[in-house]
């Protein structure tokens, strides 16, 4: 037993050098390999496109209308995920030392994981205050800003409500904080960043009568809905219709049987007309409630990338009303 | 009240129907000092789902079920095998360690996963409010097969659970034995952390057993017990949830917390008396 127990020190010794070992190589390798980018760059910058991270893929999407051939968009978070809660890999580390605008939806959106990205990357150029970080909502009328803000709400966003890409009449907004942004960080093409901001911003204006029409026709405007979360303000703003019950009005805590209860009985005698949920929560309980109501539910994308079709920012709004038509229809 | 005993009728029943097959199993599980083993292998049907989801399969078809459950089988391996192996390692390591790789095996999956994966993480959360009859009825129909598989061979599986030396001292093949206890406990377990949540099933399988424990010796009485527990853990828990207006899972856990805290004030008087 004794010379048995020594044996296994003796092994967990050789074993803990061997992981220092390795710890104190790739740590060398990485300072290495991360001054060399350094010295790199400056004479780089003119030439190379721009590297644009931003949290979201509806920001990508209208950075690269923006941006057009003169930068490289990527996100951070997928069109199919809650970005609310994205789990920090080194990969997006690496994407944001190297970024040289960093664009967030802000309003506290991000808050549970974009600041320790943004530490953890110690890229000086696109920290909160510098001239390559951009946050979308700044020139955007924000919804529902508490007057007080309390836990005992649950998770209540207290810089208001951040879901403002919902509403296309907001995408002129976030385009010109994004051509200010980029104007800020490559100043020799601020004129051309104008121009296609200004093209995009024409072309958003007319996207959004034919919209509004289309929401129309399919019936949702003027309508009654339940949504599972209070993230479809701006949207049925958008869109005229009247949100008047949520699922989950906490979010984040489950709803209590009297709150499923007095939802039920207001679906079944107040005209609710459609329940909507977003296309990354658990679907099982506004199912059951569709099912108890014969109100019809549709799970909508939240955002450019969450389905193949959905590429730009135009494509986002014509596939969720395209599935709210459905629904509507199928309910009939 | 009366309006909300629709909501709460099929999700009562179901926590009923947990509560008759757990609080039975938990015994066991108590008595092998397995205490984690429900989440260990309730993360290993996650894992198995993960994987089907990344031969695109929908987290609902039944094929997915099938890798939920072949994984299932590969830990009831697993579990059979490490108990034997006594005095170096304690299980509770092993069941330990098979519940973070698996985990961590799950959140490696998701990470590359297509569209869709993000559905799969729900399987442990549970939407105990979602629950309609016909849940309930699968759930009952399966906890019967189960359950009468465990009433059949109740000698063997007690004795094994209770005291292994002595039964490999009869000549019973632990082993194979073990294998099969925890292959229905997989079963189980799989089914009902679906229903009601992790939480919410890791209470109903310690806090009825640990009470009966408390209370009473012989294995009859421990189930008398432990099932008069849990049916009020699940009356009380419901009421409550709906006096406070809070989620009911969570209700649930808070009262079998309760009842365990006034079992134990309450023993030495019981016990002095």
């Amino acid at each position: 037993m004794k010379s048995n127990s020594r044996e296994w020190a003796r092994t967990a010794a050789t074993l803990l050098r061997a992981v220092a070992l390795g710890i104190a190589l790739a740590l060398g390798g990485t300072v290495v390999t991360s001054t060399k980018q350094e010295l790199i760059r400056p004479a780089q910058a003119e030439t190379r496109a721009l590297r644009v991270v931003t949290t979201t893929e509806d920001l990508a999407a209208i950075a690269r209308e923006i941006g057009g051939s003169r930068v490289t968009v990527e996100s951070i978070c997928r069109g199919y995920q809650d970005p609310h809660f994205v789990d920090a890999k080194p990969s997006f580390m690496v994407t944001l030392k190297r970024a040289d605008l960093f664009v967030e939806v802000g309003r506290d959106l991000e808050v549970g994981w974009a600041p320790g990205l943004l530490n953890g990357a110690r890229n000086p150029r696109i920290l909160p205050g510098a001239a390559g970080f951009v946050d979308a909502s700044a020139q955007v009328e924000i919804l529902e800003i508490p007057a007080s803000v309390s836990r005992a709400h649950g998770d209540v966003h207290p810089f208001g409500n951040p879901h403002y890409w919902l509403d296309p009449v907001n995408g002129a907004g976030i385009a010109r904080a994004i051509r200010d942004g980029l104007a800020r960080v490559a100043p020799a093409d601020a004129a051309l960043f104008r121009e296609r901001c200004a093209d995009f911003e024409k072309r958003l204006a007319e996207a959004v009568p034919r919209l509004e029409a289309r929401a129309r026709e399919i019936g949702i405007t003027g309508a009654r809905v339940v949504t599972y979360h209070r993230s479809w303000s701006y949207f049925a703003r958008a869109f005229g219709f009247e949100v008047v019950n949520f699922v989950e009005p906490r979010p984040g805590i489950p709803p209590s049987p009297n709150h499923v209860a007095d939802l039920t009985t207001q679906m079944k005698q107040g005209r609710v007309k459609l329940l909507i949920m977003e296309d990354f929560f658990d679907p099982r309980l506004p199912q059951k409630i569709a099912r108890d109501t014969g109100v019809p539910l549709v799970i909508l994308p939240t955002s450019v990338g969450a389905e193949d079709g959905i590429r730009s920012y135009f494509d986002l709004f014509d596939h969720q009303l395209t599935r709210i038509a459905q629904a509507l229809k199928g309910a009939k | 009240m009366i309006e909300l005993l629709p909501f709460l009728l099929w999700p009562f029943l179901g926590l009923l129907c947990i509560a008759g097959i757990h609080v039975y199993l938990g015994l066991h599980v108590v008595e092998r000092e397995v205490i984690f083993v429900d989440l260990s292998l309730a993360q290993l049907a996650v894992l198995g789902a993960a994987v089907a989801s990344l031969w695109g399969l929908d987290p609902h078809d039944p094929p997915t079920y099938l890798a939920a459950l072949g994984f299932t089988v590969v830990g009831a391996v697993v579990f059979s095998i490490t108990r034997s192996e006594r005095g170096r390692v304690p299980q509770e390591a092993i069941i330990g360690i098979v519940y973070a790789v698996a985990s961590a095996a799950t959140i490696l999956i998701l990470n590359n996963a297509p569209h869709g994966a993000e559905h799969i993480r729900d399987v442990l959360v549970g939407q105990l409010l979602a629950v309609e009859a016909r849940d309930v009825r699968r759930l009952a129909l399966l906890y019967l097969v189960l359950g009468a598989l465990h009433f059949w061979w109740r000698k063997k599986l007690l004795l094994i659970s209770r005291d292994p030396d002595a039964a490999r001292a009869q000549g019973v093949n632990v082993k194979r034995w073990d294998f099969l206890f925890y292959l229905t406990f997989g079963l189980t377990v799989t089914a009902s952390v679906e229903f009601g949540g992790v939480l919410v099933v890791f209470s109903y399988l310690i806090v009825p057993s640990v009470v009966a424990a408390l209370l009473a010796e012989r294995i009859g009485a421990r189930l008398a017990i432990g099932w008069i527990v849990a049916t009020l853990a699940s009356v009380l828990g419901m009421l409550a949830s709906v006096w406070l207006s809070a989620p009911p899972g969570a209700s649930v856990v808070c009262v079998f917390g309760a009842l365990l805290l006034l079992t134990a004030l309450a023993r030495p008087l019981v016990a002095r008396t």
